[in-house]
Formats: structure tokens, C-alpha cells, sequence
């Protein structure tokens, strides 16, 4: 019977008033929940931006980095080849003070040969001058 | 190849009658017969090679008198040699040299007969762990033996120098030299010890760097390491006797006005350069004059002096593979 009434009712497009209630109640229902949604989804979009904001901050932040890497990279090349300038520059020091040292002990032995040659030149000269009797 | 019935060693010392340091030649008898005695009551074969260099005209030849100073020295191992003083005049680069020590002691190495060649002093004593090393036969070729030096204090009566005096302590003048490696040098010409045939490759002491001598002993040890010659301390020391004039006594003496001491300038790069001697090194070609058994004389002749100047014979040490790097700078000036 009820179902009866019912069907004939909807034919006029109407509905029983318990069903009415029913309907009522979940409308504010579905009505409190899209509300609710639309909270969470503005929540969500603020999110959204925030996050979109960090990514920027970070892309940048790592842009920066990565340029710093690249910039301290390209100093630890320097670095580098500033330390094979330099050890090259130890191996070419040491050589030349070797060489120096050389020099040196060849320079000692030129100053007493020429001293020795001048002692003697002096020590014959004399005897020279008398014997072609040039004026001393 | 070693001389038929070679010794053990060959001890060369060099010397003249000239008072050197005080009264040199009872310095010098004292030391002999001390060293002497040692060696032959360790039956160690040993010879004594004696470079009389450049003796003065006005006394007695050192040969003429050691004989009698010291009957026990048996003239069978001597071997003394008379070199003619003008040689000291022509090869001499500075007139203050007097005496030009290595190459006096080459000329002693270059003749002696013995397996090891021992170059010292002649106020030097060996001392017991030397003795040991020799007479057990320790000794390796291609090995450069030091002793660090011990010195008697000048107040000590040297009349009577015996173990009991020479390791008392209160004898000596502070602790021994300390030899520090790669070259164990400091007072090197009391004791350099090698091989006869290692010392003959390179060629002795230095006779090219004739202006000094002062660090031409060191200079030897940069020519050992460079020649590829290990430098080991062989266990024990010698004694020096100290005496007025020498080095040690007086090393800043001639502080500020260096090139004027009797010794040379020591600020010479000694520890930096090396050298090539001649083949003829030693005196090789001086004209040997045999006047008995154990004297022989080197007459003169210009043949037997090397160039005033012989620079290509300066060089440079190399490092050997594992050894240590034999050359080091040393500010000069």
C-alpha cells in the first residue's frame, strides 16, 4: 500500500512527507559537506600557492648552489693547477739553487787561480824588467 | 783485484816536521804507537801508508826519526812517502793553505795495498769497537764506514794515554760527535774507512776544490752517495787529542773574516757540490824514487799537476734509487 501511494504520488511528482524529511535532511547534509569542501579545497589552494612559493625559493636556492658549486669547482681547478704551478716552481728553485752552488764553487776556484797567477806574475816580473833593463 | 797478500787494512795518515798544533811529532809517535800496538796484538794484518807532504828544508824528515821513536813499529808495514814541497806550491789555490791535507791523503790512498783503506790523524786513536770491527772481519765493500770523535781535554797528560785514560769520562771534552745520517759526518777526517776498490771509483778526495780545506772531507760523503756508497756508523768511536790551533779548539776563530782562516773559507757549499777527479789523481804520475824498502819519493814533475782549473770536474751529486738526496743548499753569503 505504501509503496502503492508512493508511486502514485511521485506520477505528480511528490513525495511522502516522511521521505520529504529524509531528502530535507540529507540536502543539509550534502549542503554542510560541499561547504566543508570548499573549505579543504581553499585550504588546499592556499597550500597549493604556499608550496608553489617554496618550489620557486628552492629552485632559486638551488640555482644559487648549483652556480656556487660550478664557482667553487672552477677554484679547485685553479687551486689545483696553482699547486702543480707551485711545486713545478719548488723543482725549478731547488735546480736553480744547485746550479748556484756550482757556480759558486767554480767562481772559489777562478778567484784563487787568479790570485795565484797574479802572486806568480808578480814574483816573475821583477826579474823580467831587470833582464830587458825596462824602468821598473 | 787486490794486491798480492794484501792486508786487512791500510791505515793512511799524513804528515810533516813542522810543529803543527804544538809539538806534532810526539802527538803523532804517542798516537802510532798506540794504534799500531792495538792492531798487531789483535792480529789484524794491517799496513801503515805515511804521506810526508811537503817536509821544510830546515829539519828532519819525520822517516828518519819514527823508526827510532817507536822500536816496536815494524818497518815490514810501513810504507812512507816524501812528496816533494813544490808540489804544495803548484797545486795550492789559496796561499793560506799550508798544507794540503787531501790531497796528501790521496796520495797515501791511491798507493796502499790494503782490502779497506782507513784515512785519519794523526792524533787520532782508534777505539775498541773499531778495533773489534776489524779485527772480526766486519767490514762489508761498497760501504763508507765513520766513528764518531771523542775529544781529550787539552789538560789531560797525553804522555801515558791508555784505555784507562782515553774512556775515563772526566777525560773528555763533552759527549762524541753526534753522526746524523744521510751523510754521518762532523770531524769525517779522523775516520773515513772504505774499500780499496771503492775508494779507487771515486777517485779520493776532492782535488779539484783546492782552496779549502776545511769540508773537503765532508765533500767526500756527498761524493760516496752520490756514487751510490751506503754511510754507516761502524759502532763506536775514536779519540782526538785536543791541541792549540786546531779547528776544534778555536771553529770561531776566524768568525767574520772567514776567508782568511789557515783552513778556508768553511762556508764553501761542501755539502752541495761534487767533483770527478782526474784518472791521475793522487799524484799518479809523479816520478816515485825507491830509496829503501819503505821510503819512496815523489819527485816533481809538471806532469803530475792537474790543471789550475778544471771546471767541467765541479757537478752536481744525483740521488740514487732509495738512497737520500745527496746535494743541499746552503746560503753562503
Amino acid at each position: 500500500m505504501s509503496r502503492f501511494l508512493s508511486a502514485l504520488l511521485s506520477v505528480f511528482g511528490l513525495v511522502s512527507a516522511r521521505r520529504y524529511q529524509a531528502l530535507l535532511q540529507q540536502v543539509t547534509e550534502l549542503k554542510a559537506g560541499a561547504a566543508d569542501w570548499k573549505a579543504k579545497a581553499g585550504e588546499a589552494l592556499s597550500r597549493a600557492k604556499s608550496l608553489e612559493q617554496d618550489v620557486k625559493r628552492q629552485t632559486q636556492l638551488a640555482a644559487r648552489f648549483k652556480a656556487a658549486a660550478e664557482k667553487a669547482q672552477q677554484r679547485q681547478s685553479e687551486i689545483e693547477s696553482l699547486q702543480a704551478q707551485l711545486e713545478h716552481a719548488e723543482r725549478e728553485l731547488t735546480g736553480a739553487r744547485e746550479h748556484l752552488m756550482v757556480i759558486e764553487v767554480k767562481l772559489d776556484i777562478l778567484e784563487g787561480a787568479a790570485n795565484v797567477l797574479d802572486t806568480r806574475t808578480r814574483a816573475v816580473a821583477p826579474r823580467r824588467t831587470g833582464e830587458t833593463g825596462a824602468p821598473a | 783485484m787486490h794486491p798480492p797478500e794484501a792486508p786487512l787494512v791500510s791505515l793512511v795518515l799524513t804528515g810533516r816536521n813542522d810543529g803543527y798544533g804544538g809539538d806534532f811529532t810526539t802527538r803523532f809517535f804517542r798516537t802510532l804507537r798506540f794504534n799500531h800496538a792495538q792492531l798487531t796484538a789483535r792480529d789484524v794484518p794491517h799496513e801503515i801508508v805515511f804521506v810526508e807532504w811537503a817536509p821544510p828544508e830546515d829539519e828532519p824528515l819525520l822517516v828518519e826519526r819514527i823508526f827510532d821513536a817507536i822500536p816496536d813499529l815494524d818497518p815490514r808495514v810501513c810504507s812512507w812517502y816524501v812528496v816533494d814541497p813544490r808540489y804544495q806550491d803548484a797545486l795550492s789555490l789559496n796561499p793560506r793553505l799550508q798544507y794540503l791535507e787531501f790531497l796528501a791523503k790521496n796520495v797515501g790512498v791511491r798507493r796502499a795495498r790494503g782490502r779497506f783503506v782507513l784515512t785519519s790523524n794523526c792524533d787520532v786513536y782508534l777505539g775498541r769497537r773499531v778495533l773489534d770491527a776489524l779485527q772480526q772481519g766486519r767490514l762489508q765493500p761498497g760501504v763508507l764506514y765513520r766513528a764518531p770523535r771523542h775529544d781529550i781535554k787539552l789538560a789531560v797528560d797525553q804522555s801515558h794515554l791508555d784505555w784507562a785514560v782515553l774512556e775515563d769520562p772526566r777525560n773528555l771534552d763533552g759527549p762524541a760527535h753526534v753522526l746524523r745520517p744521510p751523510y754521518m759526518g762532523s770531524a769525517t777526517g779522523d775516520f773515513v774507512l772504505l774499500d780499496r776498490e771503492s775508494f779507487h771509483e771515486i777517485r779520493g778526495f776532492n782535488e779539484i776544490y783546492r782552496t779549502a780545506r776545511i769540508g773537503i772531507d765532508r765533500n767526500v760523503l756527498v761524493k760516496a752517495l752520490s756514487s751510490g756508497i751506503t754511510i754507516e756508523d761502524i759502532g763506536g768511536p775514536v779519540y782526538h787529542v785536543n791541541h792549540v790551533g786546531s779547528y776544534r779548539v778555536s771553529p770561531a776563530a776566524y768568525a767574520g773574516r772567514e776567508g782568511e782562516a789557515p783552513w778556508g773559507d768553511r762556508r764553501w757549499h761542501s755539502g752541495g757540490v761534487s767533483y770527478t777527479n782526474p784518472p791521475t789523481w793522487g799524484l799518479a804520475q809523479a816520478p816515485e824514487r825507491r830509496l829503501d824498502e819503505r821510503r819512496v819519493d815523489l819527485d816533481f814533475s809538471w806532469e803530475a799537476v792537474p790543471p789550475l782549473v778544471d771546471l767541467r770536474r765541479v757537478v752536481l751529486p744525483v740521488a740514487r734509487r732509495g738512497g737520500p738526496v745527496p746535494g743541499q743548499y746552503v746560503r753562503k753569503r
